[in-house]
């Protein structure tokens, strides 16, 4: 369902999107292989655990795929990306590496033959991982059954991102972390949290914004970024725009089970990260990633007055005000589709599980829309995104799924076009959020567009001839200083 | 691909059955156009047609009824001419039927493919139990069905899993309800053989489908989406490539050379034909619309056997008043607890076997109406009310038809729709054979009745249950059957019917799963030849 998605939104944000949390693995219900004996006194069910919170399978799985077999397709504005085979297929996965080949390769994104990875593979967080984690890690990809066949889809990039060397350069600034090491200014469980959040969760690389070379910008750290079309919140101590409000109990629970009630539910990205990778981790870890999470500077997001879980209180609605009147069936009203009424669509659409008061169900299943974080927030985005790709997760404590209205996903049973989603998305935060988002069809596509690529993406074609041309005059002027030198010099003599 | 051809397939009708074909077929790179009467209209949209509606009780009210492809609830369009007054639920648009239904999704047992070689009664089917298991798996998943494993379905393996089973149901059996569960065990498992209704009304997620949160509003909408219907292989046919087109009323087929048939042509609303040519053509519009269809155009029909053969399950019910506990009918599924004592067995040679179930609607509205019609009023009126709601259950059984080809469906040229094209007309009787087996069945509601220490307030009649099969019969013999095994017309070897009407011996469950399941048969044996 979201594959189709993402093909089509083309994801206009580059490194958000490469991000192999944010990428579900589709394949409701992929195994892990059963785990061979584990002669390592525990090395191998440890790297199977750490695999899992550094979500490998996630992007390493094509859907329907075998399990680590790579064909994973990240469709990206500068051009297609595809996972690996990291299986230990000697011919066609990593059966040759050393564990020096492996280390280097997680945590410097460079291959044994020097070729160098893109940073759709999260290497920068990689860097993170302790050397005994590693050997773990290694220990379990050893034993995953190998699957001998290369993905069916290559890597192509476009100019320039395809010139041999492009991400060196890249690396050299941005992907210069070495292993973790421990915070004195923490203790041991924060410095625990610490050391998943920023290594094998990968956190950062939605959770912080990008810049220009599409690099986190470690001056807003944790400061909350769009992925995908999704607002990835800001998880910063901040009392009003991060987590500040939160009690460890409701983190915990986000964590483990993907929603918080009277907080917020995770979808998108952060419901795959839930479903593949964090429903997996054992209580002290969820409890040291919050305890650590406490500790991150706060960052007010500009603007922002009252948290987005704070916003909203039930009002009665009056279902008098909602009713569209009747119609005879054989008559065209009874199955026209042209409707763009918010009110009337939403308490058609939504409201047999949100309730016609935004209240939710009783059991909490069905989130309520007044105190949640996804409609109080001060972007529409998650809202939209909500509607457009439904909700598919699996937590802790069992699955939730919301269906999707885009003409996207689905063409027949719950559709809503563009308009439709964006009268609902102006009701739902009219009545029980900030007030409408004032969205009209236009920005719903935008939306799951994800927005822009930075401009240094788009232009990195004319930026290289620009450059090369740049390049030549100073090559030049710098000849021509040296021979005008020279010649004073000459002159002087 | 198909350069002569508008299309490699094309299926008439998007109920569960055609979309189904239609899915497998551009899933397997085949181009398919899939034709659609009626009009596509999203679940918001029928939700708001429900909730104007006041006849909650009319379970096709939210629905269109297109003055140019009418539906069983349009006067006049459905004709009776025999005993028994055959009025069965249908919907036209896109996913069909199934939008209202109570989604039991049963297969049949070995012995229902063999009913006249073990019991001389009926037909026997051209293929056995074990030539459609693969697909019944197969139809399950993709319907997303949730089903006791381990259970006995068929009341006479008792603690065995039966019938044998590929893979395990995509989901688990659901929790009973209270109702089931003081059912169960007022009746007891040493004289009752009962099991899970499975169902595509399902209790976890599956498949972008939300987990069932209660409404009991399955046979009108389902207001979420948990309830499968055929617009979600619709859905998935045109997602895999297949062209839907819809508000496309097929009138016309034409036969050319070799006895192919070489074209379709379908109607708009405004009555411009459009002729489509493809190498194969499958017919899924419904059990009695595939045969009007055909008997308009004299295709497939050599045999005299379309539109003949109707099998229903028809069926009696009683209204059982508990003793002294409530039941409190009306939360959660629509239908769970299944008793199998009389689904197969040597009185097979007597008389019809059963299915009995507890149905668990909301009983309040059709309670509140006895009463005032004996007069009640204020609050003698609400105690009623509130007793007998609370200790109400339905238990309603179905009973197993012998094919007869007397009991029949005809084009009707007496009555046109807005386009010119006939009603139908059906002549019906409830047999001898049916008879006996509702004999049995109402003592075996006298027992438990008796075991619920409660009391019978009325008995109900035989009713249909819209389970419309035999009128496109399969057979072994071209002689006296519309299609083979594979469902191909015995008489053009590139048409298909796909339907519950292909069915030729009813037994007595639900056979929705079952036309899914010959559905996908069919799509595979087409995909080897085009």
């Amino acid at each position: 369902m979201r594959l189709t998605r993402l093909k089509r939104a083309g994801f206009a944000a580059l490194v958000p999107a490469i991000v192999p949390v944010i990428v579900s693995v589709f394949a409701l219900g992929l195994a892990l292989p059963v785990l061979a004996q584990d002669a390592g006194g525990g090395l191998v069910s440890r790297g199977e655990y750490l695999a899992r919170a550094g979500d490998c399978a996630a992007c390493h799985t094509a859907r329907d795929g075998k399990p680590m077999a790579g064909g994973y397709v990240f469709s990206m504005p500068m051009g297609k990306i595809v996972s690996s085979n990291i299986t230990p297929s000697k011919r066609f996965g990593i059966g040759n590496w050393t564990e020096e080949q492996f280390a280097r390769a997680v945590r410097k994104g460079v291959r044994p033959d020097g070729s160098h990875l893109y940073p759709a593979m999260p290497y920068p967080s990689y860097a993170r991982i302790t050397d005994a984690d590693m050997k773990a890690l290694y220990a379990y990809f050893r034993q995953v059954k190998p699957v001998d066949a290369a993905p069916s889809v290559k890597t192509s990039l476009k100019f320039p991102f395809n010139l041999p060397g492009m991400m060196m350069g890249w690396d050299l600034i941005f992907a210069n972390s070495g292993p973790f090491k421990d915070d004195p200014k923490l203790d041991a469980q924060q410095n625990r949290g610490k050391y998943l959040v920023q290594g094998l969760a990968h956190c950062s690389t939605c959770h912080t914004p990008r810049n220009a070379f599409m690099a986190t910008d470690n001056g807003k750290y944790l400061a909350g970024a769009n992925v995908d079309g999704w607002e990835a919140p800001n998880l910063t101590s901040d009392k009003v725009s991060g987590l500040g409000g939160w009690s460890d109990a409701e983190i915990e629970s986000y964590l483990k089970n993907g929603h918080a009630k009277g907080k917020a539910q995770a979808g998108g990205p952060m419901a795959d990260a839930i479903t593949h990778s964090l429903h997996y981790l054992s209580d002290q870890d969820i409890a040291a990633i919050t305890a650590y999470l406490r500790t991150v500077p706060p960052i007010r997001t500009e603007g922002q007055s009252k948290p987005s879980w704070a916003v909203g209180k039930a009002q009665p609605v009056d279902w008098t005000k909602i009713e569209p009147g009747m119609v005879a069936a054989d008559k065209p009203g009874y199955r026209a589709t042209d409707n763009t009424d918010g009110a009337q669509l939403y308490n058609t659409a939504c409201a047999a599980c949100h309730g016609i008061n935004g209240q939710g169900s009783d059991d909490g299943h069905y989130p309520t829309l007044t105190n949640n974080s996804a409609v109080g927030a001060p972007k529409p985005n998650n809202v939209v995104m909500a509607i457009v790709d439904g909700i598919h997760r699996k937590g802790a404590d069992g699955m939730a799924v919301m269906p999707a209205f885009s003409a996207s996903n689905q063409v027949i049973h719950d559709t809503l076009s563009d308009a439709q989603i964006a009268s609902v998305a102006n009701y739902v935060t009219a009545t029980f959020g900030n007030g409408s988002a004032k969205l009209t069809a236009a920005d719903i596509p935008q939306i799951e567009a994800g927005g822009a690529a930075p401009w240094l993406i788009r232009n990195a074609a004319t930026l290289f001839w620009v450059g090369v041309a740049v390049a030549v005059i100073v090559i030049l002027l710098i000849i021509a200083a040296v021979v005008m030198s020279r010649r004073r010099k000459s002159a002087a003599v | 691909m198909a350069q002569d051809f508008d299309a490699d397939v094309i299926v008439v009708g998007s109920g569960a059955v055609g979309s189904n074909a239609a899915y497998e077929l551009a899933r397997q790179g085949k181009s398919v156009i899939l034709l659609e009467a009626g009009p596509s209209v999203p679940r918001w949209k029928i939700l708001m047609n429900f909730r104007n509606s006041g006849r909650h009780y009319d379970h096709n009210d939210p629905y269109p009824n297109n003055p140019w492809a009418p539906t069983s609830y349009q006067p006049g369009y459905l004709q009776n001419t025999g005993s028994f007054e055959m009025m069965p639920g249908m919907l036209k648009l896109v996913g069909g039927t199934t939008w209202h239904w109570g989604g039991a999704t049963w297969r049949y047992i070995p012995n229902d493919f063999k009913l006249n070689s073990l019991y001389g009664k009926g037909r026997d089917w051209p293929i056995g139990y074990d030539d459609l298991e693969p697909y019944y798996t197969r139809a399950e998943y993709q319907l997303g069905i949730s089903g006791g494993d381990g259970e006995d379905q068929s009341g006479t393996h008792k603690g065995q899993a039966y019938p044998r089973r590929s893979k395990p149901y995509p989901i688990n059996a659901e929790k009973f309800t209270y109702n089931a569960q003081k059912m169960h065990d007022a009746l007891g498992t040493q004289d009752y053989a009962m099991c899970t209704e499975p169902t595509v009304r399902i209790h976890k997620p599956w498949d972008g489908r939300p987990a069932c949160e209660g409404n009991n509003n399955c046979d009108q909408v389902c207001p979420i989406g948990t309830l499968y219907n055929g617009s979600i292989h619709a859905d998935k046919a045109v997602r895999a490539g297949a062209r839907l087109i819809t508000e496309a009323v097929v009138t016309r087929i034409e036969v050319g050379d070799g006895k192919k048939v070489r074209s379709v042509s379908y109607m708009t609303p405004e009555g411009k034909e459009t002729k489509l040519t493809a190498k194969v053509f499958v017919l899924a519009a419904h059990s009695f619309e595939t045969a009007k269809l055909m008997m308009m155009n004299e295709v497939g029909n050599s045999s005299d056997m379309v539109g003949r053969n109707l099998m229903d399950h028809i069926g009696i019910g009683m209204d059982l008043m508990a003793g002294e506990d409530a039941m409190w009918s009306g939360r959660g599924p629509v239908q769970q607890l299944t008793i199998m004592n009389w689904r197969d067995g040597d009185f097979r040679k007597e008389h019809s076997a059963n299915k009995t179930a507890l149905a668990n609607g909301n009983p309040q509205i059709s309670l509140a109406e006895a009463a005032i019609n004996e007069g009640l009023m204020g609050k003698e009126l609400d105690a009623r009310i509130m007793r007998d709601s609370a200790r109400y259950q339905f238990v309603y059984s179905f009973l197993e038809m012998l094919p007869s080809p007397a009991n029949r469906i005809q084009p009707n040229p007496a009555w046109k729709d807005s386009l010119g094209n006939p009603g139908i007309k059906i002549h019906f009787d409830v047999d001898d054979y049916v008879k006996a087996g509702a004999v049995v069945a109402r003592e075996m509601y006298q027992d438990m009745a008796k075991r619920m220490g409660g009391t019978i307030a009325k008995i109900h009649g035989f009713e249909n249950h819209d389970h419309l099969m035999g009128t496109l019969i399969m057979g072994a013999d071209a002689k006296d059957s519309v299609v083979n095994h594979e469902g191909r017309s015995w008489d053009h070897d590139n048409l298909f019917v796909a339907s519950v009407g292909v069915i030729p011996a009813a037994g007595v469950v639900n056979p929705t799963l079952t036309a899914v399941a010959l559905a996908i048969r069919s799509a595979d044996v087409i995909a080897k030849e085009v």
